[in-house]
């Protein structure tokens, strides 16, 4: 079904947005490079395929897909770090590309991988220069930081030098100077990579509470499928850069994602469990460790089973997102309202 | 528009305070670069020394006007070195890293902040050091330097500042364009070191075009030096003004169409 063109109440629109990148092609060995010296073939590899996306004000939006789907070139291009080859953004009334400051002071975007914090400096000194950037007045500017450090529990560490920080804390830093000047969209781009489960949860729950309490538009890309099932209503998928799914994430995993992974642990030898259901797949079954892959609606009762042999440690986790955008991607593209 | 300077002033005020603070945290950071700077303006002082001691005039100038020659280089390379020189010259592995999105995305020119994040103290030094050979090349030359003089040197002084800023500006927004960009500073550094040691006057031919128009740090000493002895002519000073205006422009071509170019890097 095709996505409805809604003028009053989107804050994102793309229509039929394609970035292309050009890349060298090499020919195999020393003869090649010496043939690319004056002749050079290039290809194309399209990261964004004619996508059509609308967001609303106030909606949490995970965007979904495998490394190189095209997930941070979709959020360069809505934040004007990069220019689209084709096709119309609009992004709270501005064309992203023409880097107007206007427009910049109105999004946050946080890239996992890269730091806007002085390592060497408190967190402090940092809002401090990004205040003055922003132009947020002192009062508002400390009401803000008052709120932000008391929401994301790290009072405690505003002084602290940021190199000696866990990249839990690091990355609640970095939402914080992100968020201080109240801007009405966050990018978020891979905010939980490499934290651990319970650093993850945390920075989830604060993210629930500023789209909430704050009525941020935010649109998450996540590696992890418990990211964007604790918070997104609704889902974005894509794969070699073409949207294939935008719908209810309720409905995203209901349909698509078929199975979890039991982990079990223990601190005793336990040869084969004799587990009696089908639709189980053995992935390890060591004496002390044992992974299957199970059917969604099977999970209750081969928990149960598992329990009886007294594991010391048990995680389930969601099906990894690659299946998942597989099995989307083999059933055919499925837009939704 | 006042709003819009004040608004980079205070940036201004932070980028400067965050830099100090910085560089103070490890105190061999704030300390070693007054000892290294001031060793290397010394070894090169003595260098020149050893060269000019031979040497009683090249062109028209005597000792004094090469002293105030390379005092004025000198001075130009220090303002450099202290204010922009390490900004600028982190474009490159900025923008093949993608941390120029950081810069992109902030409601600021990325120029303005690339150009004073990376302030170095340990070059001011060699500041009050130039100015002092600039004194002593006016005291060493037989003629008379008058007010007037010395306030056409401070214009020139100022206008090649900018110069020298661009070009450092324009050699690294080559990487927008090009994957490596190393040649392109090999050149800008080879340039540089014959300029110091070689006055513009002294350049004849292809060498005066390439130095005078294309990489154009032949004239960066040269025309404050001619402006403060009276040697200077309207028409070398209009030539100037249209040498650093064009390389301004292109400056801010390149620059612009950079950004437009610019693909980040893969996260």
């Amino acid at each position: 079904m095709a996505q409805k063109w809604r003028k009053m109440t989107n804050i994102v629109e793309t229509k039929d947005i394609t970035k292309i990148y050009k890349r060298y092609k090499k020919k195999d060995g020393l003869k090649g490079s010496i043939a690319g010296l004056w002749k050079r073939e290039y290809e194309e590899k399209a990261a964004v395929r004619q996508m059509n996306l609308t967001i609303e004000e106030g909606e949490f939006i995970g965007l979904i897909g495998p490394n190189g789907a095209g997930k941070t070139t979709l959020i360069k291009m809505l934040t004007g770090i990069i220019a689209p080859t084709s096709g119309e953004i609009n992004v709270l009334g501005f064309y992203p590309n023409d880097m107007k400051n206007a427009y910049k002071k109105q999004y946050a975007v946080v890239m996992g991988q890269k730091s806007q914090l002085f390592f060497e400096l408190t967190v402090n000194d940092t809002l401090r220069l990004f205040k003055e950037i922003y132009e947020i007045k002192e009062e508002e500017f400390q009401k803000n930081k008052a709120y932000f450090s008391r929401l994301f529990e790290v009072e405690e560490l505003m002084n602290v030098q940021v190199r000696t920080l866990s990249l839990g804390e690091r990355m609640k830093m970095e939402l914080i100077v992100a968020l201080l000047h109240n801007p009405k969209i966050l990018f978020l781009d891979e905010p939980t990579i490499g934290l651990d489960a319970i650093a993850s949860k945390q920075i989830r729950k604060f993210l629930r509470e500023v789209n909430e309490e704050r009525g941020t538009t935010i649109l998450l890309t996540s590696h992890y499928m418990e990211d964007i099932k604790a918070l997104c209503d609704r889902s974005v998928v894509i794969n070699h850069g073409l949207l294939i799914y935008d719908g209810k994430t309720k409905d995203l995993f209901d349909k698509y994602q078929l199975s979890k992974r039991i982990t079990a642990v223990f601190d005793h030898p336990v040869a084969e469990l004799k587990l009696k259901k089908d639709g189980v797949d053995v992935i390890l079954e060591g004496e002390y460790k044992k992974i299957y892959n199970v059917q969604k609606d099977m999970t209750k009762a081969v928990l149960a089973e598992i329990m009886q042999y007294e594991p010391d440690d048990i995680s389930i986790e969601e099906e990894e997102i690659g299946a998942v955008v597989e099995r989307i991607y083999r059933e055919g593209s499925a837009v939704y309202e | 528009m006042i709003n819009h300077i004040r608004k980079y002033g205070r940036v201004l005020r932070e980028l400067i305070r965050l830099r100090f603070q910085n560089l103070m945290i490890l105190r061999l950071d704030f300390f070693g670069p007054f000892f290294v700077d001031g060793s290397l303006f010394f070894i090169q002082l003595l260098a020149f020394r050893a060269i000019y001691s031979k040497i009683d005039a090249i062109g028209s100038w005597g000792r004094g006007e090469m002293i105030l020659y390379i005092g004025t280089f000198s001075l130009l390379n220090a303002i450099s070195m202290t204010i922009c020189f390490f900004g600028i010259n982190g474009i490159p592995s900025k923008i093949k890293s993608g941390e120029m999105d950081l810069y992109l995305s902030k409601p600021i020119s990325p120029l303005f902040r690339l150009t004073f994040e990376y302030v170095n103290p340990g070059s001011l030094l060699l500041i009050p050091l130039s100015i002092g050979i600039i004194v002593y090349g006016a005291g060493t030359r037989e003629g008379e330097i008058t007010g007037g003089s010395v306030l056409r040197y401070l214009f020139w002084l100022v206008i090649m500042a900018f110069l020298y800023y661009i070009m450092e500006v324009l050699i690294r927004c080559v990487s927008f364009f090009l994957i490596s960009t190393a040649r392109m500073e090999q050149i800008e550094e080879a340039g540089l070191m014959l300029c110091f040691k070689l006055p513009g006057i002294a350049m004849y031919g292809i060498y005066k075009v390439i130095f005078y128009f294309i990489l154009p740090y032949g004239i960066m000493a040269t025309l404050p030096v001619q402006s403060l002895i009276g040697e200077m002519t309207w028409k070398t000073a209009l030539q100037g003004i249209a040498t650093v205006a064009v390389f301004a422009v292109l400056t801010a071509m390149v620059w612009k169409k950079g950004l437009r170019h610019y693909n980040s890097a893969s996260s």
